[in-house]
Order: C-alpha cells, then sequence, then structure tokens
C-alpha cells in the first residue's frame, strides 16, 4: 500500500522537484498550489503526509494548517512546513498551529527525501 | 575481582570460543553455508574482539576487526566460505589462539614478538584480500574508532540510542514506530526494549498521548549527525540521548542520570539491550560511588551506609535476574548442550548409588555400630539430594511440543474447514524428556479429535450463541508430584445418554448397570469403544481413545474426561513427573524377588491351598478374576509353599490375579531397563537393585493382563465397575 | 484454566492507530471484564502505530489488575511488524503464528 503525500507549494518548480523525487522513491503525490486549494484536493482522501510552505497566496501555510488539523481525518497527520532561514517569527506561529517539522528552504531533494522518510516511509 | 582475575576470565573464553569457532569451521565442510554455523563464527569473532578491546590489546582488536569484516561479508551473502577462505580463517583461529597464549603468558603486545609477528602480517593482508577497498577505509575508521575508544571506552560496537517520547509526539503525527524503519533504512537495530514506565493506569490513560520510551541499540556506520538527524522532528519535546560505540563508562553514567527512571533499572535494560555487559555496568556504576565520595567528604562510613552499602546488593541482585534474562537470550552459549545418553547414565549411576546407600545402611543397622549408623544416615540423605538434583536434569519444558500443534491446528482446520483458534498456556512446565518424546502421538489424537468431534460446525455454533471460531487449547501445570496435561475445546460436548446406549449395545455394561456420569464419559477410553457414526477420515473417536489411554498408562500416567453437553470437553492426563523412578510393591516367589508398581495393586487375598482355582480363574466376591501363578509364568521349579497370596492388579478397567509365594511390602524402586535378551520374555518391564544386592524384576502389569485377559474368553472379561 | 468463566473474542479490525485510539479505548475497556477470558483477534488489523500499541500495553495492564484472561491471537502481518519494530512481542507473550506469505 503506497503511502501518500501531499505538496502544497505556490512555485509549480518547488512541487515537481518534490514530486518527481517522492514518486521516484515510491509515494503517492498530490499537489496543491495554495492552502485553499490543498483543502479541496484533500476531499476526505487518505494522506499520510503534509508538506507545505508558508508563504502562499489565497491561503497562507499556517492558515491552511489550523485548517486541516480542524478536520478529524487529517487531525493527526505529520506536516512538514517549508520555510526560510529568515522565517523564525513565522515558525513560532506555526508550531503553535502544530507544526513539527520544518525544512530549510532552500533543499536538495535528498534532502526532502531524507526529511520525509523520517516521518513516513512508502 | 581485579583486572588480572578478569583477564583470566577473557583467557577461558576467548579459548572456548576458538574452540566453538574451530568446530564450527570443520562443520562447514560438511555443511557450507549453514547460516547458524556462520553466524557461530561470527559471533566468536565479535566477542573476542569486543573484549580485547577492554583489555586494551590492540593487536588482537586490530586483527579480530578485519576478520570480522570479512566474516560480515560472508553472512551477508556476498562472499562464500570455500576450501580456501576456511582454511585460511582455521589459521587466522589458530593465530589468535597463539596471541590469547601469549597474554596468558603475560607478554605484553603492544610490540608482537618477532616469532608471530610476519603471520600476524600476512594473516591480515590474507584477510584483507576479501575486503573491497572501500571497505579498508571504513575499516581504518573503525579501527581508529576503536582506538579512540579502547582506553576507557566499552566493548559495546553500537550506538546506544535512548528515547522518551514527548506526549504530543503521536498527536503531531510522529509514530515512534516509522522512526525505527527510517533508522533500519541505514543500520541494522540490534535489538530494542520498550520502557513502559510510565504507562498510567487505564483510567488516568489517554490514548492519544504518548507514554512510550525505548532503549535502543543500533548498529550503524553512519555519523553521529545522520543519527542525530533522524530525531529531529521529535526533538523539540522529547528527551533523546545517543552515545556512540564504546562510549566510555562515565559518559554510560551520564546517560543512565539524565534519564527519568531509576538508575539500577535503566542499567538492567542497558545489560539487555547488550550496549553494557554487567561487568560494565558494575563499573560504571563503581564509578558513581566514587564521583559521589570524592564530592562530598563525609565519614566513609556514612558514605557506605547511605550509597554504596544499599546498593551492592541490589546491584547483585538485579545483575543476577539480569543475568538469567541474558542466559535465556544467548543461550547458546550459557547452555551446555549434553548428549541425552550421558544423563542416562548419570540417572543410572544415581540409580545403582540409591540401591549401594540403602545396602550400606542395611549393613550399619545389622552391625548395630551407632557411630556407622549415622554416617550412612547422612550418606543416604546426601544421596536423596544427589537424586533429587539429578532428576530435574533430563526435565525440559513441555512449551515447545505445544507450539507444534499451532500448525497442527491451522493445517487441519482448513482441511475441515473450520475456524478453530488453538491457545497455549503452561508452556513453561516441565517433565522428563522421555515423557516429552512420548506424549506427542496422544497429543495429537487428542487434539484432532478436539478438531474433529468436539468443535461444532460454525452455523451451529452461531446458534448456540457461540463465538464463531471454535477454540482448543494445550494447558500443563504441575500438581502433587505428577504434571497435567489438558486439552480442551469449547465445543459441543459429550452426551452421556449416547455413550451409555453405545456401552450397553456392545456389551461393555451389565444392563441395569449404573454409573456415575464422569464414569460414562471415561468409557469412551475403553477398548472396543467406537461408534461408527461418530467416525471420519481424519480420526475415530473411540478407535483411537483406547490407543490413547494404553500410551498414557504405559508412561505409568492416568487420563480423564470432563464434559459439558453444548460447552466442550476437557480430557486430563496425569503423568509422573519421571520414569526413572516408581514406589513399587516387592513380592517373593521361590529365590526370585519381583517388582509391582504400586499404583497398580488393587488388594491382595491369602490363597488356601485347600481351594485350588480351575483353569486359571478365581471366584472374588461373586466375579470371576482371571489368575495367573508367577511360578508358572516364569517357569519356577522351585516346590510351592504351603500358603500364597493373590496379588489384585487392575488397569484401564482391567483385572487380574498374581499368586505369589510371599508378601514383602512397599518399596521405592529404581528402575533400569532390561537388555535386548529379555525383550523376548513379555511380562518384565525391567530389573531394579535390591539393598541386599540381589536383583528384581520389574512386572509390565499392563501386558500381562493384556495377555491373560486375551487367553480367557470373553465371559471371564473382567467388568467395568460400578 | 478455568473453562466456566464467560470466553469473548473481539475482533480489532482496520486501524487500531492515532485517529481511533479514543474509540478504541472505550472499546477495549468495554469488553475488560473480571473473572472473564477475553481474546483479541487482530486478524483484521491492517495497521498499528504506537497508540495502537499503547492500547494493548494498557489492556495488558488493566486485565491483569481485574483478572481477566487477555490473550492476543492471529496476529496480522502489520501487528507482527508493529510487535518487532517495538520489542513488544515478548511483552505480550502470546505465541504468534507466522503465516506462509502465499496467504
Amino acid at each position: 500500500m503506497g503511502k501518500t503525500v501531499l505538496i502544497v507549494d505556490d512555485s509549480a518548480s518547488i512541487r515537481q522537484v518534490v514530486s518527481i523525487t517522492l514518486k521516484g522513491a515510491g509515494y503517492d503525490v498530490i499537489e496543491g498550489c495554495d492552502g485553499k486549494d490543498a483543502l479541496g484536493k484533500l476531499d476526505g482522501r487518505k494522506v499520510h503526509l503534509i508538506i507545505s510552505d508558508v508563504n502562499m497566496p489565497n491561503m497562507d501555510g499556517i492558515t491552511f494548517l489550523k485548517n486541516v488539523k480542524q478536520l478529524p481525518a487529517y487531525k493527526f497527520t505529520p506536516v512538514i512546513m517549508l520555510t526560510t532561514e529568515a522565517g523564525e517569527a513565522k515558525k513560532d506561529e506555526g508550531r503553535a498551529a502544530g507544526a513539527k517539522a520544518w525544512v530549510v528552504k532552500p533543499f536538495q531533494p535528498a534532502q526532502m527525501l531524507n526529511a520525509v522518510s523520517k516521518l513516513i516511509l512508502p | 575481582m581485579d583486572m588480572d582475575e578478569v583477564l583470566k576470565v577473557f583467557i577461558a573464553e576467548s579459548q572456548e570460543l576458538l574452540q566453538q569457532m574451530e568446530e564450527a569451521l570443520l562443520m562447514l565442510e560438511h555443511a557450507p553455508g549453514d547460516s547458524d554455523t556462520i553466524n557461530a563464527i561470527f559471533r566468536a569473532a565479535h566477542t573476542i574482539k569486543g573484549s580485547a578491546g577492554l583489555f586494551g590489546l590492540d593487536a588482537i582488536v586490530a586483527f579480530t576487526h578485519i576478520a570480522e569484516s570479512v566474516l560480515d561479508r560472508v553472512r551477508s551473502g556476498e562472499l562464500r566460505f570455500d576450501a580456501e577462505l576456511t582454511a585460511l580463517f582455521l589459521q587466522v583461529r589458530d593465530h589468535l589462539g597463539e596471541l590469547v597464549r601469549l597474554v596468558d603468558e603475560g607478554i605484553d603486545l603492544s610490540s608482537l614478538p618477532a616469532e608471530v609477528q610476519p603471520l600476524h602480517t600476512q594473516l591480515g593482508d590474507c584477510l584483507s584480500r576479501y575486503l573491497p577497498s572501500t571497505d579498508s577505509q571504513s575499516q581504518l575508521r573503525a579501527t581508529e574508532r576503536i582506538e579512540r575508544g579502547h582506553e576507557h571506552g566499552l566493548s559495546a560496537d553500537h550506538w546506544h540510542i535512548s528515547l522518551r517520547f514527548g506526549p504530543d509526539t503521536l498527536r503531531n503525527g510522529m509514530d515512534p514506530l516509522g522512526l525505527f524503519r527510517y533508522l533500519n533504512t541505514f543500520g541494522r537495530i540490534v535489538s530494542l526494549v520498550p520502557v513502559l514506565d510510565r504507562m498510567p493506569a487505564a483510567a488516568e490513560m489517554d490514548p492519544e498521548t504518548c507514554y512510550l520510551g525505548f532503549e535502543v541499540a543500533f548498529y550503524s556506520d553512519a555519523d553521529k549527525a545522520t543519527i542525530d538527524g533522524a530525531f529531529e522532528f521529535v526533538r523539540e519535546d522529547s528527551l533523546i540521548r545517543i552515545l556512540p560505540p564504546h562510549s566510555k563508562s562515565d559518559q554510560y553514567l551520564e546517560l543512565i542520570r539524565a534519564l527519568p527512571e531509576e538508575d539500577m533499572r535503566l542499567g538492567e535494560i542497558l545489560m539487555r539491550c547488550g550496549t553494557l555487559t554487567a561487568t560494565e555496568l558494575q563499573e560504571v556504576l563503581h564509578t558513581q560511588v566514587q564521583s559521589q565520595q570524592r564530592a562530598e567528604t563525609r565519614p566513609i562510613g556514612q558514605v557506605l551506609m547511605e550509597e554504596s552499602l544499599v546498593q551492592p546488593p541490589v546491584i547483585a541482585a538485579a545483575l543476577q535476574k539480569q543475568q538469567q534474562i541474558k542466559d535465556n537470550r544467548n543461550n547458546e552459549n550459557n547452555l551446555i548442550r549434553v548428549d541425552a545418553s550421558k544423563l542416562d547414565r548419570l540417572i543410572d549411576l544415581v540409580g545403582e548409588l540409591i540401591i549401594a546407600g540403602a545396602g550400606a545402611q542395611m549393613t550399619a543397622q545389622r552391625c548395630g555400630h551407632s557411630e556407622m549408623q549415622e554416617a550412612t544416615e547422612v550418606l543416604s540423605r546426601l544421596v536423596e539430594e544427589v537424586r533429587d538434583s539429578a532428576l530435574p536434569l533430563r526435565m525440559v519444558q513441555i512449551g515447545a511440543t505445544f507450539n507444534r500443534f499451532q500448525r497442527v491446528v491451522r493445517d487441519v482446520s482448513r482441511e475441515i474447514s473450520k475456524d478453530i483458534a488453538l491457545s497455549i498456556s503452561g508452556g513453561e512446565t516441565e517433565l522428563d524428556k522421555t515423557v516429552v518424546e512420548r506424549i506427542t502421538d496422544p497429543l495429537t489424537h487428542l487434539v484432532r479429535n478436539a478438531m474433529d468431534h468436539g468443535i461444532e460446525p460454525a452455523d451451529k455454533r452461531m446458534a448456540n450463541a457461540k463465538p464463531a471460531q471454535g477454540r482448543v487449547w494445550l494447558n500443563a501445570f504441575h500438581d502433587a508430584g505428577s504434571i497435567v496435561i489438558e486439552v480442551g475445546d469449547d465445543g459441543g460436548g459429550l452426551d452421556p445418554q449416547r455413550i451409555l446406549a453405545k456401552a450397553r449395545e456392545r456389551g461393555m455394561l451389565n444392563e441395569g448397570q449404573q454409573l456415575a456420569e464422569k464414569d460414562v464419559f471415561n468409557l469412551i477410553f475403553e477398548p472396543g469403544f467406537s461408534t461408527a457414526e461418530q467416525v471420519s477420515n481424519l480420526s475415530g473417536r473411540g478407535v483411537g481413545m483406547d490407543v490413547v489411554k494404553r500410551n498414557i498408562t504405559a508412561l505409568r500416567g492416568t487420563i480423564d474426561l470432563d464434559s459439558k453437553l453444548g460447552q466442550g470437553t476437557t480430557v486430563r492426563i496425569r503423568l509422573p513427573l519421571t520414569l526413572a523412578i516408581i514406589d513399587g510393591f516387592l513380592v517373593n516367589v521361590g529365590q526370585a524377588s519381583y517388582v509391582i508398581p504400586l499404583e497398580l495393586v488393587e488388594e491382595c487375598i491369602e490363597l488356601n491351598s485347600d481351594e485350588p482355582f480351575e483353569r486359571g480363574h478365581l471366584e472374588l466376591r461373586g466375579q470371576m478374576l482371571p489368575v495367573v501363578r508367577l511360578r508358572e509364568l516364569f517357569e519356577d521349579d522351585s516346590p510351592r509353599p504351603r500358603r500364597e497370596s493373590v496379588v489384585v492388579v487392575h488397569q484401564a478397567g482391567l483385572r487380574a490375579g498374581l499368586v505369589v509365594d510371599q508378601l514383602l511390602g512397599e518399596f521405592q524402586t529404581v528402575i533400569k531397563p532390561l537388555s535386548k535378551v529379555f525383550s523376548a520374555c513379555p511380562g518384565l518391564g525391567g530389573f531394579t537393585i535390591l539393598g541386599d544386592g540381589t536383583v528384581a524384576l520389574i512386572l509390565d502389569i499392563p501386558s500381562l493382563l493384556g495377555q491373560l485377559t486375551r487367553v480367557s474368553e470373553a465371559p471371564q472379561r473382567a467388568r467395568i465397575e460400578a | 484454566m478455568s473453562s466456566d468463566g464467560l470466553y469473548r473474542i473481539l475482533p480489532l479490525e482496520g486501524g487500531l492507530n492515532i485517529y481511533s485510539a479514543s474509540e478504541n479505548m472505550g472499546l477495549l475497556l468495554h469488553a475488560l471484564a473480571p473473572e472473564t477470558e477475553l481474546e483479541l483477534d487482530l486478524s483484521a488489523l491492517d495497521e498499528i502505530d504506537c497508540a495502537g500499541l499503547q492500547l494493548l500495553i494498557m489492556a495488558k495492564h488493566e486485565a491483569q489488575r481485574i483478572g481477566c484472561d487477555l490473550r492476543l491471537t492471529n496476529h496480522s502481518p502489520a501487528v507482527i511488524e508493529a510487535f518487532e519494530l517495538s520489542g513488544l512481542a515478548s511483552f505480550f507473550g502470546d505465541p504468534i503464528l507466522i503465516k506462509p506469505t502465499s496467504e
């Protein structure tokens, strides 16, 4: 049974790199281009891990996270937040919303795969 | 224990391991590729390396490390033990033996003696050829690590990771199991002990809060940052401690102190992980005491009272307890395998010792020498103790036998399309090895019977409000000097009315004869009780039950059965703990003595010679009893005495009388097997030696009963008693 | 072993994990009763995580406390893997029947 990862980022190139990397490792990947879009994509599907950027149009990562944690099906789904070195303030906000895993941008594909593996294996 | 003594232990241990290594290497010639054998070789090298490090024997450590790396490649299947490699390893073994011998002679190995140096280098080179070039780099790293650590470092060559997960770990979507899976992607979790100390009582538990902790022994060539990185997402609210291989004892002490559990308990866990050996734990805790002493300059007496005096007994007890657990884990190292025939020989000798002891005591009594009598009493008490400690040597746990039935139940349930689960309890109960070997067949029969006839089809079970899945269980326990084995099922149970009807139909019961319910059930163990409608392809109840009973009685056991209609059946087998010694009843015919197992003796009657019995039968309280003179049976020509006695024996519902000259009374008998010469002589089950040195033959009552009742015709057959 | 006491089988199905932990905790506590035998049939558990393991530990502790004979049976492959990973197999001590992979 393949594990499904949702990647939410407004940058298509980041989504694709992550998607290709994870698919190559055996994960199923769904993509969302912002928080709002991602909430729609979830639609009750079984998702094992969510990767989300913080700064996004329409609905930012923190709001998205707060919304996701309200949904019973995703209440306990692990979330990796993508952040920049300068984003310490946002990090505190995210932590309060329930994000424990952070990956600093820019990252190498292998780093992302490694981070994901620490939470779930394909 | 000082370092010199420990060194001696190391030398003895190494010699033993090298011996094992040699045996394993030789065994490989017959069974190349056998993974157990290869593992044994690896373990030997691994252990020698680990302990040599403790003593700063770098030459041995470095040399064994290369050997171990080669063995690791064999283990992983990259290399094979061909004739050449086996020969090389035999040389390696001999060389290690030589190094250990030098250590024993007190020679400093920091610069190798000239006579071993060339071979040392040559063998090292030969071994290195089996390693890929990249590996020799990591090998260098490993050697460095060892050299870094060996000054005060401890033996563990794995990382030790202590984890106490924060309460929100699970809520945050982090599953410790996922972390373990991740660790296994770049290393190997050698052992892992869950720490459940924080688990609250059910009433206080929040099912979403994490209470778990783990102590993990993790083998990996990865660097500290990588291992540390595995925990980056849980680090925030969890307690994580990582110790590299060969850490120093104060680092372990620090670890033990940093963790929330009690020190001694943590020490135990570290030992269970294999991270610390018993000696090392002692060393670590010793450091603790020392540092405490340094910190406070209180009177030494007070320190001892408050700190160390309280500790050592605790340590000793804990170490001992831990040792037992370790013993179980590494039992191939701590258990001695002994040829069963050697044990049999020992039990034989103990038997003879009992006899000789009894003889000595008798003589002493006859002499009337009081000091002599006292001495023999002490002797016989000791002999009894020897007997009591020798008999358990042959005892084995029944668990392994029980476990084989998991497969039986699985296969049979599929075959007969019934959903049946087997549960096992009391597997740790011990009994004589001989008994265990001979109990499997009867048990198989009973288990299959329970599945076949006991458990009803699923629809019938559901209709009776029972779980659809049938249940069969095996249980064992000790009870009053015997072992009880139960085979139970939660099936339909036996119908006493139907059994009675069948028994009457088959002439096993007289009309109007009344039986208690329990006796009714036990009818199914009688020979010839079989009801066609119950016979299936698998097992025919009745056809087999008398055979089961015969097998059990042959082991001097008994069998009975409990059943509740609609609720299930339990068959209970009661067996003696050992077959070697029985309570016997000694009788005498002419010059010869015979022993009858006491439990089979029903009563003894005096026989008037003017009341001759006709055609081998005697009327006893209105019933015909088949009777035989032992004198005639064993063709003894000695004259008959005026008075004779009849010993009435019974078994499995059969009775017979044995006519003897004299009744000599009860007597503990050590059974000795008869040689094959006597196998043609039915009716004898063995022999024993009496206190005065004469031989007494032990009668095989079941076979005698069989003979006697077969000779006699049906009307004379012993009846089941009301 | 008493065959007189009540004997029940509770099959656990699907995921025994953080999502279902609260629900299953109630189920388990309800099924545990003194002087009875309770068998947890794990054959249909296709997912178990540490939250699930904790529940089984809780059930075992509670069963011991109130005198209920609790047994875990028919360990599914997911359960076997989790027991092995967590080092808990020996804690529960129930015989684990390894089924052929063809099944």
